[in-house]
């Protein structure tokens, strides 16, 4: 008796010290098994006691027991609906939990497609802008082909690009502007020739060649361009510091060493 | 300050010089006298050939008569091939090269029409049999 009301205080004792915790539903239940269990082995062995005794027990231990039984049973029963309640509930969890599961994979899958859609439209964006920058380019770099064939007319019919189909060596004929058309333009006049020995040479060039007309009276003149078109060079400060070589007193030199090159380019016949 | 119509005849005349300028630049003889005349060498010279670079732009390179002169223009932006200009040889393959690229066409010309004419050569001494058995 004393041994039951001592293992009672130390539970009770036990469960305050584990307040903060809440003590499992099946623990407890287990605790009142144990409980009654030991309850109704101590009223067996009393009543065992007193029929082989035959010594009237006081009744109030048999009470007391009875009622602590009593009370273990009530409590019992309480805990055993609360574990069927707890069980319902914890169904309904796990329900639920599926059904969360079920839309966490709904949302990966719309996130999947969602991400594929976004590739294929980055795509097919990225694309639609590299062809607009083509056209772009295209359009910028447009020129109408009568002014193409204009040019072609301007830089082949003058023998300027493709040799003439009677060259041979000693034609005094270059894909370049020779000495005599140098001499024969805006840079080669820039100075006065005071140097009669080059005024006296030229002659006798345009008669080596032989072709004095061709040379000098081109179809397309090489260094003047459609002034009136408007068309000027781009701006620049006096950056560079130094005019262009042909001017002043360089040009008696230039045309020195020409008048040497020259002979040298028509005696260029094997 | 210059007045805006002075400016423009002057802006018009060194569109001129330019153009020629930048056409003689075809010419190897012509660059072997630059370099040799030192000009290549100097730092003004080179920033005037940078700035020559616009010839390349389609409004500008329609007023060229003779177009070897932009690759020689761009060439001439690399101090290496400057340098190299001093030496006669280097001018003298320059220019043989040159001009066996301006014959390319017409060699390419020559040798389809031979070719063609090879080719009627070929047809020709079937025709008269052919009249024959008409004419029997």
């Amino acid at each position: 008796m004393r041994f039951i009301s001592h293992a009672c205080a130390l539970r009770k004792r036990g469960q305050t010290v584990m307040a903060a915790a809440e003590k499992p539903t099946k623990g407890k239940l287990l605790a009142a098994l144990d409980d009654i269990e030991v309850l109704s082995r101590e009223l067996i062995e009393m009543l065992a006691l007193s029929r082989t005794q035959k010594l009237p027990q006081p009744g109030e231990d048999t009470e007391q027991i009875l009622e602590l039984l009593v009370q273990r049973d009530k409590e019992f029963q309480e805990l055993m609906q609360t574990a069927v309640e707890q069980g319902k509930v914890h169904q309904e969890m796990q329900a639920l939990e599926k059904e969360v599961e079920k839309r966490d994979s709904d949302i990966q899958q719309l996130q999947k497609q969602l991400k594929e859609a976004e590739h294929i439209l980055a795509t097919a964006v990225y694309q639609a802008k590299e062809k607009l920058k083509y056209i772009e380019k295209a359009r910028k770099g447009s020129i109408s082909s009568e002014e193409l064939i204009k040019y072609a007319h301007r830089i082949s019919a003058s023998n300027a690009v493709c040799a003439p189909l009677n060259w041979v060596p000693g034609d005094p004929r270059r894909p370049y502007p020779t000495d005599l058309e140098m001499r024969s333009g805006i840079l080669g006049n820039m100075s006065n020739m005071s140097t009669n020995g080059v005024n006296g040479h030229l002659p006798g060039d345009a008669l080596a060649a032989g072709r004095l007309p061709d040379i000098l009276t081109p179809q397309y003149p090489w260094q003047s361009a459609d002034v009136s078109m408007g068309i000027l060079p781009p701006h620049h400060g006096s950056d560079f510091g130094l005019e262009p070589p042909g001017h002043n007193k360089e040009n008696e030199d230039d045309v020195e060493a020409m008048s040497t090159d020259s002979s040298s380019s028509s005696s260029d016949s094997d | 300050i210059i007045s805006g119509a002075i400016y423009q005849e002057q802006a018009r005349h060194r569109f001129q010089l330019e153009l020629e300028f930048v056409q003689c630049l075809a010419n190897p003889n012509y660059l072997n006298f630059l370099a040799q005349r030192g000009y290549l060498r100097e730092k003004p010279f080179v920033n005037y050939l940078k700035y020559l670079l616009y010839w390349k732009e389609p409004e500008y390179a329609k007023f060229l008569k003779y177009p070897h002169c932009l690759h020689m223009l761009e060439l001439l932006q690399y101090e290496h091939f400057r340098k190299e200009l001093v030496n006669a040889q280097c001018t003298k393959f320059i220019d043989e090269q040159q001009i066996l690229h301006w014959q390319h066409y017409s060699r390419k010309r020559t040798r389809l029409q031979q070719a063609l004419v090879e080719q009627q050569q070929q047809h020709q001494p079937q025709a008269p049999s052919h009249g024959n058995t008409t004419s029997k």
